[in-house]
């Protein structure tokens, strides 16, 4: 019977973050998913910003979506490879210096990492002239990657280390015993990485993953910075709708598509909490 | 503990005695303004220092919102908010805004109409001091200045450069992606180069740019964007006004859409080659003012009108405006001239004389069609 009596002070405790995270996040987002299909001229309720966000941006929609799971998957090799070899690597000082440097851009935001892939990246940008004068590529065809290619190396560039971070992470955790008895048995690196270490900390990969997913999904810096004329990204129309017309219906409306792509990741990151052992990490 | 718990006593107690102090001691005149950042270094490094110093006590603090509409619809926002909350004062006393969104605020009642009582008023003789963007703001706006949109190039790569839209379409055809523009959303130079293509080729420039506005785009709207679809096929993209310019710099592009201001400023300061030249394209580009104007219920009126009178007295247009920012004065040029060496004067018109600039500068369109033009593009070009 002393329930209700500690149950006072916990939900006391917890008041001041529920307030928080009501008035803060809950309640803007269902009022922008809600007013998604506001019809602002007539007052009622219909699914005009729709048409009109497929009509005009049905392709920023698309390429929105190629954009996040390609870099999604190059991040996902890139840094199970990282991890990989931290784990298995067998020169230490290849080992030491990876471990070093591999860590850098986490600590760069999204903006500065586009700032600088806006020099690096163009027609006679850093890259380019770093290839012409290696011979590589003749100046003549040189090309420009300001478009959604850049945004790629971009967003793998810096979700690379986050990903490879917790990854190697969990891969450092693992009981080596069986990588030793594997070894043993004459497997090789690729083979123990891809057959044993890889398996066992999926769940890990998923979830940084899905993580990266979510945080190039909503990145505007990089895309308005990046890229030139269109198709552009989808968190760049709704910052123009906002800005240049006043639309939040419109702009509502493609936040709803967008939320709904990370509604499939974050159901993921739920079914692999659950199926991890009851929580979600 | 108790250590602990006097120091934290201590810090608070001196906290709150630097904040009183403070407030005793000191107006703030809070500045909101619009626009890229050398206007918001226009008032933190000139306009606030000389406005301080004449006015002791009084502290100028500004706060830029960023460049076009989008730095415009926050300060919006801002005052709408406060308005809707049912605020008796709200804390902003002067705002820098764009064109369209000052008159959105004029028409949403968030502005005071007070040029007729600041002895700079009568200087306020253009176009655009009366009209933005077709919506009455006479009284309601003091003009910073003028900007001007214009085709720059390289000399070096471009003999003759093009006066015109259709000299421009000519030399594009033969030379593909010599020419690089920034597209719609990437900041108002893109847009201006598509206002002005439209008033060339769009047919009825009168009526897009003056009215009345008959809730339907000109029947040459069509075939002129679908001649820009396919004339974007030979141009380059650039993210951005700066990216127009940064690409000039690296060669990348021969010419393309820039603000003179940020073209003259850019050179001035050894960011761009100083052989770039400058080309208002007939039959036109446009240009535009940002605003000075003051909230309907500021905390310092007064105040607020004394700053303004300043920064629009001939002396600070023809020192802060012209000479320091390579703006065009937002005030009658008549009475800025004379407080300017001739030099620098000239020096203004260097690529785009007065004649031209009268002859080729024009207004944005009305909002509505501004608007319609926009989206248009949107779902005929860029789809």
């Amino acid at each position: 019977m002393r329930r209700p009596a500690t149950l006072l002070p916990a939900l006391a405790l917890l008041l001041p973050a529920l307030v928080m995270v009501g008035l803060l996040f809950v309640y803007p987002l269902v009022f922008s998913l809600t007013y998604a299909f506001r019809n602002e001229t007539t007052g009622g309720w219909d699914l005009g910003n729709f048409t009109k966000a497929f009509a005009l941006y049905g392709n920023d929609i698309a390429l929105t979506a190629v954009v996040t799971v390609l870099s999604t998957t190059l991040v996902g090799i890139f840094s199970v490879a990282i991890a990989g070899y931290l784990t298995l690597g067998e020169n230490r000082r290849a080992v030491a210096a990876l471990r070093w440097i591999y860590r850098w851009p986490l600590f760069i935001p999204f903006v500065v990492a586009a700032q600088l892939m806006r020099t690096f990246l163009a027609k006679n940008g850093m890259l380019n002239n770093a290839l012409m004068s290696v011979g590589l590529v003749e100046p003549m065809h040189a090309l420009s990657l300001l478009d959604w290619r850049g945004v790629v190396i971009t967003y793998v560039w810096k979700q690379l280390p986050f990903a490879a971070l917790l990854i190697s992470g969990a891969m450092a955790s693992m009981d080596r015993s069986m990588i030793e008895s594997a070894r043993g048995l004459g497997a090789g690196r690729l083979r123990i990485l891809l057959e044993i270490v890889v398996p066992q900390a999926m769940p890990t990969i998923l979830v940084s993953l899905i993580l990266s997913f979510v945080t190039m999904l909503s990145a505007l810096s990089v895309p308005m910075m990046i890229i030139a004329g269109s198709p552009t990204l989808l968190t760049v129309d709704m910052a123009w709708r906002v800005n240049s017309y006043g639309d939040y219906g419109v702009a509502n409306a493609l936040g709803f598509v967008a939320f709904a792509m990370s509604g499939v990741a974050a159901w993921f990151y739920l079914r692999q909490g659950l199926r991890a052992g009851g929580q979600p990490r | 503990m108790p250590l602990f718990r006097r120091h934290l006593a201590v810090s608070i107690a001196i906290a709150l005695g630097t904040l009183s102090l403070g407030a005793h001691a000191q107006v703030t005149l809070n500045v909101i303004s619009g626009g890229s950042q050398n206007m918001v270094d226009y008032v933190t490094d000139y306009l606030g220092p000389l406005f301080e110093k004449q006015n002791p006590g009084v502290k100028v603090n500004v706060v830029g919102t960023g460049p076009d509409d989008a730095g415009s619809q926050k300060i919006m926002e801002k005052l709408q908010a406060q308005k809707s909350a049912g605020m008796a004062t709200w804390d902003t006393d002067v705002i820098v805004p764009n064109q369209q969104k000052t008159g959105e605020m004029v028409r949403d009642g968030l502005l005071l109409k007070y040029r007729d009582s600041i002895p700079t008023g009568k200087f306020a003789v253009s176009q655009s001091a009366k009209l933005a963007l077709g919506v009455n703001v006479d009284g309601y706006v003091m003009p910073m200045f003028e900007s001007q949109t214009a085709l720059a190039y390289n000399p070096d790569l471009v003999k003759t450069p093009p006066a015109s839209y259709d000299e421009l379409r000519a030399y594009v055809a033969k030379n593909p992606k010599s020419f690089g523009y920034n597209g719609l959303k990437g900041g108002m130079s893109g847009v201006a180069f598509v206002v002005g293509w439209m008033y060339a080729y769009g047919g009825s420039p009168e009526t897009v740019q003056q009215g009345p506005y008959d809730g339907k785009p000109p029947a040459g709207w069509k075939k002129a964007f679908s001649e820009l679809k396919s004339f974007n096929q030979q141009v380059v993209f650039t993210p951005g006004n700066a990216g127009t310019l940064d690409m000039m710099n690296r060669g990348e592009i021969a010419m393309g859409p820039v603000w003179v201001d940020m073209f003259e400023s850019w050179k001035a300061e050894g960011r761009l080659a100083p052989n770039m030249k400058l080309k208002i394209l007939s039959p036109g580009m446009p240009g535009q003012p940002y605003y000075y104007a003051i909230p309907a219920k500021a905390k310092n009126v007064d105040m607020a009108k004394k700053f303004i009178a300043l920064a629009t007295s001939p002396e600070v247009q023809a020192e802060g405006i012209v000479k320091r920012f390579n703006w065009y004065p937002g005030i009658d040029a008549n009475v800025v001239k004379p407080a300017l060496d001739p030099k620098v004067w000239n020096q203004l018109f260097v690529d785009v004389t007065p004649a031209e600039l009268a002859r080729n500068g024009k207004p944005f369109p009305l909002a509505p069609y501004f608007k319609d033009l926009r989206e248009q593009y949107e779902a005929q070009v860029q789809n």
